[in-house]
């Protein structure tokens, strides 16, 4: 993948995440984390190569379909990216409202979502009056409300402390637990020792580590029908 | 009013105060080029029927013909004229009024027997079954070589042309301020795409379609156009009815007697629903190429 004429910034990147499974995303600055998620939630098409995503390949996919996909796909942005002028509740109904969900099934999911991750007492509040934390789990409950079967976040730990981070990372093994795939961007060692999952570590655009994918479930294979996310080179 | 929920912030937009009334001083201006052009069109329509259920008969005196003998030869084709079908009336001009007709050129004081003027007689057609132009011209050509058709073809012709040109020109400035609010709302719509990129993104990314981002732009343009356009309308109808007040009160005489009818009121106050589709189809467009261009 690259942008524009510039240089590649994802590299022979090939792995299969199963449905089901959790990993983390590391590298350092500038390795390409960022720009693998936007692949994923399909902000960019890839230049070369192949990518499925519910076994539709994304590169010839119609763009008219690409939003029935971003639907299944939850993200949260490492700068959270709330709407300011829109309320708490607002904010979390948004991706049930571009879907044309109804009002009154809205307001009971988002009513439910946000008890859930305790905001209960601040759905009016507007982002800018929320603390990081709970900027952080509105975001969070935005990317959950339309139960995705991917959830991508990027670097989510990045503007709390560590132990709210700890808080947040178990909320994520919890929804895992429900069965949605999870990938989290980080730059936390501390993390990542702690909750032992599969890694994907990039360095330079380059995929070079992939420590306990397999034991993720996944066969290696991009074309595997079962697997949320694949990416490979085109056959 | 129901206030519709929106997911930009589009209404605190410096340029959402200002877009309506750009707008209303284009629909203004339309208005005003419509209103002139439905008028002349009235005025040549009202010239028309007032000119075509009558045609004059000029008879050419001869060389020194006697003033006696001219006479004849007009009451000789008053007599055929009467007599012809098609024809409701034909009446000889006395040459009293033929010098009130030449007074302003020739002066009071002239003795119109020594001049060869030529007589004329004023014929009324039957506007039912008006007879051909034609075999009316060779009649009288027949009946008396001097005689000759002035059915006023030229003359309206000419006026009808002027008209013609006046409209085109009107039609032309109301595709011009048409042009302006186009370039207006597609500048406004564009201004609004590039201060909520971040807002527009966010819903692209989340699964919004094209046209579900594009109703927030369009809503607002419909209204902003509907908004202009009743500014518009409203000044447009404010001057309409000051020029035709300041019309009454001019001596008639020197200007046509001629006002919009309800059908052309009708034409007009169409104009904010018309300015409100175009902005809306316009804003529509715009959004949608621009969202063409994410992934």
């Amino acid at each position: 993948m690259r942008y524009g004429t510039g240089p590649e910034v994802l590299r022979e990147v090939t792995f299969t995440l199963k449905p089901g499974s959790f990993h983390f995303l590391t590298g350092r600055s500038g390795a390409g984390k960022s720009s693998l998620l936007k692949l994923m939630y399909l902000a960019h098409r890839p230049s070369r190569g192949l990518v499925t995503l519910f076994d539709e390949d994304i590169a010839t996919l119609p763009r008219k379909r690409l939003p029935f996909l971003r639907r299944r796909v939850g993200v949260v942005f490492q700068e959270f990216r709330l709407l300011n002028h829109l309320s708490a509740f607002d904010n979390v109904a948004l991706p049930l409202r571009v879907a044309g969900v109804k009002e009154s099934t809205i307001r009971k999911h988002v009513d439910e979502l946000l008890a859930w991750t305790g905001l209960g007492d601040h759905m009016d509040a507007r982002p800018p009056t929320l603390s990081g934390g709970q900027q952080q789990r509105v975001a969070i409950a935005r990317s959950l409300i339309s139960r995705p079967d991917l959830l991508l976040a990027d670097e989510p730990t990045g503007n709390v402390d560590d132990a709210l981070g700890v808080r947040l990372l178990y909320l994520f093994e919890e929804l895992n637990r429900m069965g949605t795939t999870v990938v989290i961007a980080t730059h936390s060692e501390n993390l990542v020792s702690r909750f032992k999952k599969p890694i994907l570590h990039l360095e330079d655009g380059v995929l070079i580590h992939h420590d306990r994918v397999e034991a993720g479930g996944g066969t290696g294979d991009p074309r595997d029908s079962r697997k949320p996310f694949g990416r490979g080179k085109r056959q | 009013m129901i206030r519709r929920r929106t997911d930009l912030p589009l209404s605190r937009d410096p340029s959402v105060r200002l877009v309506p009334w750009i707008i209303g001083l284009m629909t203004y201006l339309a208005c005003l080029m419509l209103a002139g052009s439905l008028l002349l069109s009235e005025l040549l329509g009202q010239w028309s029927s007032g000119l075509s259920g009558t045609v004059t008969v000029q008879v050419l005196p001869r060389e020194r013909e006697p003033a006696r003998l001219l006479n004849e030869r007009v009451d000789k084709l008053v007599r055929i004229l009467e007599r012809t079908d098609g024809i409701a009336g034909a009446k000889a001009i006395p040459l009293e009024e033929i010098a009130v007709l030449l007074e302003p050129w020739l002066g009071g004081a002239v003795a119109l027997d020594a001049l060869p003027l030529p007589r004329l007689i004023d014929v009324r057609l039957d506007m039912i079954d008006p007879p051909p132009m034609e075999e009316l011209k060779t009649m009288l050509s027949n009946a008396d070589p001097g005689a000759l058709l002035d059915d006023h073809g030229i003359w309206q012709d000419q006026l009808a042309d002027l008209v013609g040109a006046l409209e085109l020109v009107a039609g032309f400035v109301v595709l011009l301020v048409g042009l302006a609010t186009v370039g207006i709302v597609i500048f406004a719509t564009r201004s609004g795409m590039a201060a909520h990129q971040d807002v527009v993104e966010v819903l692209h990314l989340i699964g919004a379609e094209d046209a579900y981002i594009a109703r927030q732009f369009q809503n607002l343009a419909l209204t902003q156009g509907l908004h202009g356009g009743i500014i518009g309308i409203a000044f447009g109808a404010v001057t309409i009815w000051g020029l035709g007040y300041a019309a009454d009160h001019i001596d008639s005489a020197i200007l046509p007697q001629v006002q919009l009818l309800a059908w052309h009121w009708v034409v007009l106050a169409s104009l904010p629903a018309a300015t409100a589709l175009i902005a809306r189809s316009t804003a529509r467009r715009t959004v949608m190429r621009s969202l063409k261009r994410m992934v």
